[in-house]
């Protein structure tokens, strides 16, 4: 069966790689961040595979734990990273590169911070102590 | 209804009653004439005057050579028209699956590659002969609008479906619409002007050489 | 459920993070094509958005463009989208009945007057009054004309809302339309498809909810997101396509092979949809990817294009029998031509008559 899927467009990936060079440039020079919606190009899973692989891994992996699971990592390229999204049954919603310093979904954000301090507040035993003695 | 629908659906069935009408009613204005009585005996059988029929419809389409120097350019660029012309009908894919949705009848196709080169080798025939048909005083005097129309109403098929094939310039559904439009305009065209040439060509050679057999003459 | 609510609060209280919103809006993004850095303006603005009403009419229809919504195995991030509407009205879902259910309506209607998003599935028969598909006594034409004043927006849901879909299919004894030939004073979206992809409906409410307004349509005023490319140029067959590799029957060895299935009537060129690129059951396959080529179904009047297994490039035929009468009509008319020719004067072809004594030639 002829796969079409194992067939990689060198030059696409190649044309892409040089896209993220100018964002990375843009990220120094500007503090411009960027992202690539890979799932918005035509790209065969074959070119896809070979673009992940030419920008290897580095640093940093994350597993996010979010309404389904996600996957972060920062590429050999600091400041370029590969981010796959699933949904709680695992099938894919998104695949990006990101060109920052820390993709935005690593950061927590306010609401959910004023959310935590919320809860910690009440979880600790000053505050126990004082329902116990207020009733 | 779309323009598509209109089509594929009463406009091919309208083409196709008419054109049939058109060539039976052609053929059959021409094969009822009155013929000239011969009284002489014939020189060669039944057979040999059928051979000679049939040699003729072949042996007219090769110039004398005498000729070849002067109409040498055109008869190469009409070769190249005519049988580019019919390597895409016969030859392409989706020309094979109408016929073989009509009939039944179907065979292997030529690569698309190939088609599409011919397409363009059969256009640029087409326009070179049309110049030459502009520029040369004689052909240019001879000339009526039947020649002109019968031009543009082949010229207007190979041209949509080369736009068709290579699915630009418009919409996939515009384009195939208009090549089908097209195709149609050229089938209800065909049994009344000079393209009938097509069909009427094997009758008109093949009497003729039928006649020369009996004759003696050379075919 | 208090009707201040913002979706954040809402969602906090289901356990989902601002974080999941996010992921959430970045999902979103990608499926209406819209640019990736948009994703946290959007989680930001889904996150200060009040739940916005969704009065779901069904009219002439089959409930399958509502299964086709709510089947999912597990829940998915994309049942959030039940999170940020509230589906005050929906015949099928609600445990009301009767006199009760039709009190709801009003009171939705009431409370959200001029800002819901009214939704619509199935035609709407107009044949006789409309009597052909009525809910209470009421013919839905009546009450398409009277929810449809105080919407905010309508949705027309699947190809039998959007066009008329198969009840309008010739004969189309019940005079059915789409929403669109009633409806003209009020944005119409219009989501075709039979069903239509689940997943453009959740893009279209995400958008409204988030940027309030609709996305881009098209001229058929479909979303140009899901739109905008024919079934053909996404399609993974489609290298087959442009070498002329084609499945000539079913099971044979081309379509074993996987070759394109333009020969056995595959519609994909002139059908508008984002089934190749999003497909079905949770990106699992489409027709094409089953072996079956596409029947365009998101197209209008696509049950009258003749059979579904003639390819585009042919047609109807005319049949032997009518082409023999043109034949016969043919003849007769040349005949006739022929005969009155031969009957003239000169008729014969020019030549010494044997008969006559050619004056120049001695006896």
């Amino acid at each position: 069966m002829t796969d079409l899927s194992s067939f990689s467009d060198a030059g696409l990936v190649d044309a892409l790689l040089m896209e993220v060079a100018g964002m990375l440039g843009r990220l120094i020079e500007r503090g411009e961040t960027a992202t690539v919606d890979l799932r918005g190009l035509p790209l065969s899973p074959a070119c896809i595979a070979d673009l992940e692989s030419r920008l290897g891994h580095g640093e940093i992996s994350v597993q996010l734990d979010a309404a389904g699971r996600s996957d972060i990592h920062e590429t050999g390229f600091p400041g370029v990273w590969w981010t796959r999204h699933a949904d709680e049954a695992g099938r894919p919603i998104a695949l990006l590169i990101e060109v920052t310093t820390v993709p935005d979904i690593l950061r927590a954000d306010p609401a959910d911070m004023a959310d935590s301090l919320q809860r910690l507040a009440g979880a600790t035993h000053f505050a126990s102590h004082q329902h116990a003695r207020h009733g | 209804m779309t323009l598509l629908d209109f089509a594929r659906g009463i406009g091919l069935q309208a083409a196709v009653l008419i054109m049939i009408f058109g060539i039976f009613w052609r053929a059959a204005g021409v094969l009822l004439l009155r013929r000239r009585p011969q009284h002489a005996s014939s020189r060669a059988s039944l057979i040999g005057r059928i051979a000679g029929g049939a040699t003729m419809i072949f042996s007219r389409s090769i110039p004398r050579r005498t000729f070849w120097r002067r109409i040498g350019v055109s008869v190469a660029l009409s070769t190249v028209f005519h049988v580019g012309f019919l390597a895409i009908i016969f030859g392409g894919a989706p020309h094979i699956l109408v016929i073989h949705q009509l009939t039944g009848l179907s065979w292997p196709n030529l690569p698309k590659g190939l088609v599409v080169i011919i397409s363009g080798l059969t256009l640029t025939a087409m326009i070179a002969l049309l110049i030459r048909r502009i520029a040369h005083p004689v052909t240019r005097l001879l000339s009526t609008a039947d020649d002109y129309l019968t031009w543009l109403f082949v010229f207007l098929p190979v041209l949509t479906g080369i736009l068709l094939s290579g699915e630009t310039v418009a919409g996939y559904d515009t384009l195939l619409a208009l090549h089908i439009l097209s195709v149609e305009l050229m089938m209800v065209w065909l049994p009344f002007g000079k393209l009938m040439h097509g069909l009427l060509v094997f009758a008109s050679r093949g009497a003729m050489g039928f006649n020369f057999a009996r004759k003696g003459a050379a075919t | 459920m208090d009707e201040s609510e913002t979706l954040g609060t809402v969602l906090k209280r289901r356990g989902f993070s601002r974080r999941s919103l996010l992921k959430f809006a970045i999902a979103m993004t990608s499926s209406l094509a819209l640019p990736p850095s948009i994703a946290p303006l959007m989680a930001a603005n889904l996150a200060r958005a009040k739940r916005r009403s969704v009065i779901w009419l069904s009219f002439q229809e089959c409930t399958g463009c509502l299964e086709t919504l709510l089947r999912s195995s597990s829940p998915t991030i994309d049942s959030l989208i039940f999170d940020f509407i509230s589906l005050d009205y929906q015949e099928t879902l609600m445990a009301a009945a009767g006199t009760a259910a039709e009190r709801t309506l009003r009171e939705a209607v009431a409370a959200n007057k001029g800002e819901y998003l009214l939704a619509i599935d199935g035609s709407i028969p107009t044949k006789d009054g409309g009597v052909y598909s009525l809910t209470g006594g009421r013919s839905n034409f009546d009450m398409l004309m009277e929810f449809a004043t105080d919407a905010k927006a309508v949705l027309a849901i699947g190809t039998c809302a959007a066009y008329g879909g198969i009840p309008k299919a010739h004969p189309n004894p019940t005079g059915a339309v789409g929403v669109e030939d009633l409806v003209t004073n009020k944005p119409i979206v219009n989501i075709p498809g039979c069903p239509p992809v689940p997943e453009v409906l959740s893009g279209v409410l995400v958008h409204f909810v988030s940027f309030g307004k609709l996305p881009e349509l098209d001229d058929r005023k479909r979303p140009l997101a899901y739109f905008g490319t024919t079934i053909h140029d996404q399609c993974y067959r489609r290298p087959f396509y442009d070498q002329g590799k084609f499945a000539k029957s079913f099971d044979d060895e081309g379509a074993r092979q996987g070759w394109c299935l333009f020969e056995l009537g595959c519609k994909g060129p002139v059908t508008h949809n984002a089934c190749a690129s999003l497909k079905w059951n949770g990106g699992t396959s489409f027709p094409i990817e089953s072996g079956h080529g596409c029947i365009g179904c998101s197209e209008p009047d696509f049950w009258d294009k003749g059979s579904f297994y003639t390819s585009l490039a042919g047609g109807s035929s005319t049949g032997w029998r009518n082409a023999g009468i043109a034949a016969a009509v043919g003849i007769a008319g040349g005949a006739a031509a022929a005969l009155s020719a031969r009957r003239k004067p000169g008729a014969e072809p020019a030549g010494p008559d044997p008969e006559k004594p050619d004056p120049d030639k001695q006896p």
